[in-house]
C-alpha cells in the first residue's frame, strides 16, 4: 500500500505499452481494467490512510528529501485523482466504439493518463516541469491526430506557444533554486518566509505563475485554447477543457500554497474577471459549435480564478468545488458537440437544427449540462457559484462581477440552445456508447447538485450547511436572469452587428501572442512593485 | 562566462519570439532562449570553478551537480518539441504552402 503514488503513475503507462506493442483488438480491453485497477488502488490508498488529512510523503530512491524526487499526496491531489480517473473512464466508454481497434491512439491516451496522475502528486518544482512538458507533448499529438490542416496548425501552435511559457517557468525555477537551494516544495515553502519580501524571489514567483498562466488560459494569453479545442477529436476536447486545462489551475494552487504573496490576490480576482468577460465576448460572437464551448471554458476558468484568489476562505472551497463541477458539465457538453457534429455533419450552429427531434437523449444530457452551467438551483454549478458568492459577501462590486459573468453565461447558452428548436429531416439515430458515458456525467451532476454538503464535507473537511441553496428566491431569481438574458440575447446578439463579426474574425498571431506574454509577466512585476 | 551574458541571449530570443513571423524562425527562437536558459543554470551551477562533483578521500572544491542534472533533461525536452514542431511545419507547408504564421491562421 506504501507505493500506491507510484503505482498510479506507472500502472497506466504500461498498459499503454502492452496495448501498443501486442496490437490486438481484444488487449485494448485492458483500458478497462487498468481503470478499475487504478480507481481500486486510489481508494484504497486513500481508506488506508484515513481519507488523507495529514499529507503522506514517499521519497524515491531512499534519497535526502532536499535532492531526491518526492511524490506527495493530499485531499486535494487525492480528490483530482479520482476525477482524473473517473473522466478517462467517461473518454473511453465515449470513444470506445470509434476507437476500439485503433491501438495508436488509446497508446497515447493511456500514456497521457499516466503522465497526468504524476503531475498532480509531484512535489518538486522540476518534476512538475517535466510532467507539464510531457503532457503538452502528448496532447499536441492527440490534437493532431486527425491529420487535417487545421488540427496541424491549431497543434503547432499548442506546442510552441505551450514551450514558450515554459522556457519563462525554468528561468523563474532557476531564480529559486538559487535563492533557497532546493526543488521540493515543501522545502522552499518553509524558507519562503525570510525571503518573501526579497525581489529576486518575487521575480522568479512572477516568472513562474506567467508560465502556468499560458498553460491555465489567463486573459491576454489563452489564444491557443479555442484553436486546439475545436480542432482536436471530440474525446480529446472533452479530455482538454474537462482536465488539462486544470493541470495549470492545479499547479496554481500549489504554487501560491508555497509562496503565499498575498499582495497578488486581489490581482488574480481582477485577471479572473477579465478572463472570464473576454470568454464571454469571444463566445457571443462565435458560430461554431466547439468554438462556443471553448470559449466558455475560458470564461468558466476565469471565475475559477475569481474563487481561487483569496486563496482561503469559503470562496477558495467554491473556487475548487467549480473545477469539479466544470470538468462534469463541460465533458457532458463537448460529448454532445461531438454526436452533434457526427451525426450532422456540420459544425455552425445558425444551420444545425431539430436536435432535439433528431437526437433525443442526446439533447436531454445537454441540457442537464446547459442548466447546470448557467447556474439553476439544484444542479452542481449553481452550488459551487453560490459557495463563491457567500465567500465574497459585503463585496458588492465582487458580487456585482459574478452576476455579470452568469449573466452572459446565459446569454450564449441561449445562443447554442438554439440548435435544439426546429424540424429533423431525418429519423433517430443510435450511439449506445455516447449516450452511456453522457447518461453518467449528467446523473453526476445531479447526485452532485443534490448531495453537495455530505461529499463537500467528506472531501474537504468543511460545512456547507450555513449556506441555503434550495429556496424560491434563487429559483425566481434565476427564472429572472434568464428573461434578461432572452431580452439581451433578441435584441442585441441575434442581429449579429459588424463589431460581433469584426471579433469573430481576429486572429491574434504567434508574435503577438508572445508580446502580450511579456507584457503580462511585466504588468505583474508592475503590480508587485507598487 | 557571465550569466548576464547568458542573459542577454535570453533577451535576444525573447524578442525574436515576439517579432518573428515565420514558424521556422519561431521555432529556431525557442532554441536560442532554452541554450540560453541553461547556460545561465550551469553558470550559477558551477560557483567556484570547482572539479566534477564525484567524492573521492580529498576534500575538493565540486560544483553543484544537481543542475546539471537537470539541465539534460531540460536538453532532451527542448529536442523533443524542436523534432515535433519541425515535423508539424512540415506538414502545415503540405497544407497552406506556406511557413507564415499570419498567412497560415487566415486561411480556413
Amino acid at each position: 500500500m506504501e507505493y500506491v503514488p507510484i503505482y498510479l503513475i506507472f500502472i497506466p503507462i504500461i498498459t499503454s505499452m502492452i496495448i501498443y506493442l501486442s496490437d490486438n483488438r481484444y488487449v485494448n480491453y485492458m483500458t478497462f481494467l487498468c481503470q478499475l485497477v487504478l480507481y481500486i488502488l486510489a481508494l484504497k490508498y486513500y481508506m488506508v490512510n484515513d481519507g488523507l488529512i495529514e499529507e503522506k510523503i514517499i521519497l524515491l530512491g531512499g534519497w535526502d528529501k532536499s535532492i531526491g524526487i518526492a511524490l506527495k499526496n493530499d485531499a486535494l491531489s487525492m480528490s483530482f485523482i479520482f476525477l482524473s480517473i473517473f473522466i478517462w473512464l467517461m473518454v473511453l466508454t465515449y470513444c470506445w466504439d470509434k476507437r476500439k481497434n485503433n491501438s495508436k491512439f488509446l497508446f497515447f491516451l493511456m500514456f497521457l493518463q499516466g503522465t497526468f496522475l504524476g503531475l498532480l502528486q509531484t512535489n518538486d518544482l522540476f518534476n512538475l516541469f517535466v510532467f507539464i512538458e510531457i503532457v503538452t507533448i502528448i496532447s499536441t499529438i492527440l490534437i493532431v491526430y486527425k491529420k487535417d490542416g487545421y488540427s496541424i496548425k491549431s497543434g503547432l501552435y499548442y506546442l510552441l506557444f505551450n514551450s514558450v511559457g515554459m522556457i519563462f517557468y525554468l528561468i523563474g525555477l532557476i531564480l529559486i533554486y538559487n535563492l533557497s537551494g532546493t526543488l521540493n516544495m515543501d522545502a522552499i515553502s518553509r524558507t519562503i518566509p525570510s525571503l518573501r519580501d526579497t525581489n529576486a524571489i518575487k521575480l522568479g514567483y512572477i516568472f513562474i505563475i506567467g508560465a502556468i498562466g499560458v498553460k491555465s488560459a489567463f486573459f491576454p494569453i489563452y489564444n491557443w485554447l479555442p484553436k486546439a479545442h475545436s480542432a482536436a477529436p471530440s474525446s480529446i476536447s472533452v479530455l482538454l477543457s474537462s482536465l488539462l486545462v486544470k493541470s495549470g489551475i492545479y499547479a496554481f494552487i500549489r504554487l501560491n500554497n508555497m509562496f503565499k504573496m498575498e499582495s497578488f490576490y486581489e490581482f488574480f480576482f481582477f485577471l479572473g474577471f477579465f478572463t472570464s468577460i473576454s470568454g464571454i465576448i469571444f463566445a457571443l460572437s462565435q458560430k461554431d459549435i466547439k468554438q462556443i464551448l471553448a470559449f466558455s471554458t475560458i470564461s468558466q476558468i476565469g471565475l475559477i480564478l475569481m474563487g481561487l484568489s483569496s486563496m482561503d476562505g469559503n470562496a477558495y472551497i467554491g473556487g475548487i468545488m467549480h473545477i469539479f463541477n466544470h470538468a462534469m458539465f463541460k465533458a457532458l457538453l463537448f460529448m454532445g458537440a461531438g454526436t452533434i457534429i457526427n451525426t450532422y455533419g456540420i459544425r455552425r450552429i445558425t444551420e444545425i437544427r431539430g436536435v432535439f427531434k433528431r437526437l433525443p437523449y442526446t439533447s436531454i444530457f445537454m441540457i442537464v449540462g446547459i442548466l447546470s452551467i448557467t447556474g439553476v438551483p439544484f444542479l452542481n454549478g449553481f452550488i459551487s457559484k453560490e459557495v463563491i458568492k457567500y465567500g465574497l459577501e459585503g463585496f458588492y462590486l465582487k458580487n456585482m462581477m459574478l452576476y455579470i459573468i452568469n449573466l452572459g453565461t446565459s446569454i450564449y447558452f441561449i445562443k447554442f440552445s438554439q440548435i435544439f428548436f426546429g424540424q429533423a429531416d431525418r429519423e433517430k439515430s443510435r450511439n449506445l456508447n455516447n449516450n452511456l458515458s453522457m447518461f453518467l456525467l449528467a446523473s453526476i451532476c445531479i447526485v452532485l447538485g443534490s448531495y453537495s454538503i455530505p461529499l463537500t464535507e467528506g472531501f474537504f473537511g468543511i460545512e456547507l450547511l450555513n449556506i441555503r441553496v434550495m429556496t424560491t428566491y434563487n429559483l425566481i431569481s434565476y427564472l429572472i436572469m434568464i428573461g434578461i438574458a432572452y431580452l439581451i440575447f433578441k435584441q442585441v446578439v441575434e442581429k449579429d452587428y459588424n463589431i460581433l463579426k469584426k471579433i469573430r474574425h481576429t486572429h491574434i498571431s504567434f508574435e503577438a501572442t508572445n508580446f502580450l506574454l511579456v507584457m503580462f509577466i511585466f504588468i505583474m512585476m508592475l503590480w508587485s512593485n507598487k | 562566462m557571465n550569466p548576464i551574458l547568458s542573459f542577454i541571449v535570453v533577451l535576444i530570443g525573447v524578442y525574436g519570439l515576439a517579432t518573428s513571423k515565420n514558424i521556422i524562425k519561431s521555432i529556431i527562437c525557442i532554441n536560442i532562449t532554452q541554450t540560453a536558459v541553461v547556460l545561465i543554470f550551469l553558470n550559477l551551477g558551477s560557483f567556484n570553478f570547482g572539479d566534477i562533483p564525484i567524492i573521492t578521500d580529498e576534500v575538493i572544491p565540486m560544483v553543484d551537480p544537481l543542475p546539471q542534472a537537470l539541465m539534460i533533461t531540460t536538453i532532451i525536452i527542448g529536442t523533443t518539441i524542436t523534432a515535433l514542431a519541425l515535423m508539424l511545419s512540415i506538414k502545415t507547408f503540405h497544407y497552406y504552402g506556406t511557413l507564415d504564421w499570419k498567412e497560415m491562421m487566415g486561411r480556413e
